[in-house]
């Protein structure tokens, strides 16, 4: 008995329970989450604004953005209107007066939390700076109502997070905006970069697998 | 008469485990130990049902009476299977467009019951039951993210298989078996079910 002892031992040693799959055997294809408001019916809105620019969440207390100018904005954003355009939506320069607005963020360099629950109606915590409802509608100062169930993601480095808010339906007593839809896309980079082909790639899927955003 | 049966059946078992047989000059230890290798291939799921050897199974016993033994054991497998990228409805609002690697890793152990047909010079052919607890856990990776569920079901395992001593005085053998597993556990995850664990597979190891 006493010699069969580490006998077990070294064999339970040698021989890791669990097994991990080969992770490179998936490819290098993008994950898409997208999610909306059910009670929203897009058909109820014919207009969108979005801004010419990009913002990069980082650890940055201030806003960074990748700028109009920028080749990647220009395509990210170009990607964004063009599909909001197929889908039956007008484009406008009127942010406080367009029905809909398109947000578009790169998390670059900081793990962001993202979490909303009813007890605590906050929804974007865990890093310094996020879209200001402001942007939209100088009164306004909050993000909601949401989906109607409390949600958590932890958002990784190196993803593009778009959200639609339906600035026509601002709540004027509460001073919010509601978000009604929200797309997370990771595997957006390649040696460290962003690579924009895959970019267009998750923002065509996200569109794909979204197909209530039609205008009427 | 059923009943007469049953009690004919348990009285002739208990005989044929008790009578002196041929080679029972052979049965020196009353303890026996049991490595393998596992090889398993679940057959009630196609969550990740592609066979592999990624397992281990432990065992030990003593020999109450020359043919029966009492035991525990112990074993843990893997199976995995790729999944192309897809569309997942995740809720009535959410989609998730992802490939993904499925594996489910489960873990019997429990309380056997070990009957030696014969305990040859050579060769020693058994019948095993074994019963107790599974934990199992069915996991989906993605790119980023791994989604699990853990759960524990009650584990049965009916096992047939063959100890070959090629020096008998050493009583250190060869041991080859064949099983079947079934396990009760429930687990969910994404918008995968799977309601109880089945699997074939075979032991390849050594006894001593």
């Amino acid at each position: 008995m006493k010699k069969a002892i580490p006998f077990f031992l070294v064999a339970l040693t040698l021989t890791a329970c669990e097994k991990e799959p080969n992770l490179n055997q998936l490819s290098s294809d993008l994950i898409v989450y997208t999610d909306y408001d059910q009670k929203c019916d897009f058909g109820n809105y014919a207009t969108f604004a979005i801004p010419d620019s990009i913002l990069v969440l980082s650890n940055s207390s201030k806003p960074i953005y990748y700028s109009a100018d920028d080749p990647r904005t220009i395509a990210i954003i170009g990607a964004f209107t063009s599909e909001m355009e197929q889908r039956g939506f007008v484009q406008t320069d009127d942010t406080q007066n367009a029905d809909l607005g398109v947000q578009v963020s790169y998390v670059k360099n900081t793990n962001t939390i993202v979490s909303y629950a009813t007890s605590n109606p906050y929804w974007w915590y865990g890093y310094g700076y996020y879209w200001p409802c402001s942007y939209w509608n100088p009164y306004y100062w909050g993000w909601g109502p949401y989906y109607g169930y409390p949600i958590t993601y932890s958002y990784t480095v190196g993803s593009l997070i778009a959200e639609i808010v339906a600035i026509k339906d601002a709540d004027a007593t509460t001073k919010k905006l509601p978000v009604v839809w929200t797309a997370y896309m990771a595997g957006i980079m390649s040696s460290n970069q962003l690579d924009l082909t895959r970019t267009l790639s998750g923002i065509y899927q996200a569109f794909e697998q979204s197909p209530y955003i039609a205008a009427q | 008469m059923k009943k007469l049966s049953v009690i004919t059946c348990a009285i002739t078992l208990c005989i044929a485990a008790l009578s002196p047989l041929r080679s029972d000059a052979q049965w020196i230890k009353p303890m026996y130990f049991n490595v393998d290798w596992q090889f398993n291939a679940p057959v009630s799921n196609d969550y990740a049902d592609v066979a592999s050897g990624w397992g281990m199974n432990f065992e030990t016993g003593y020999y109450v009476i020359p043919h029966l033994a009492v035991g525990v054991y112990f074993s843990y497998h893997t199976n995995h299977k790729y999944v192309g990228e897809q569309v997942l409805q995740l809720s009535n609002t959410s989609s998730l467009y992802t490939d993904q690697q499925h594996s489910i890793f489960q873990m019997p152990f429990g309380a056997l019951l070990k009957y030696s047909i014969v305990k040859g010079k050579h060769w020693e052919p058994y019948l095993t039951m074994k019963v107790g607890a599974m934990y199992a856990q069915m996991n989906s990776y993605t790119q980023v993210v791994k989604f699990y569920d853990n759960s524990w079901g009650f584990n049965m395992q009916p096992e047939a298989g063959v100890t070959f001593y090629p020096m008998p005085h050493k009583r250190c053998g060869i041991h080859l078996a064949i099983y079947y597993n079934f396990s009760s556990n429930k687990n969910k995850t994404l918008t995968y079910d799977i309601d109880c664990y089945n699997n074939i597979g075979f032991h390849l190891g050594v006894a001593f």
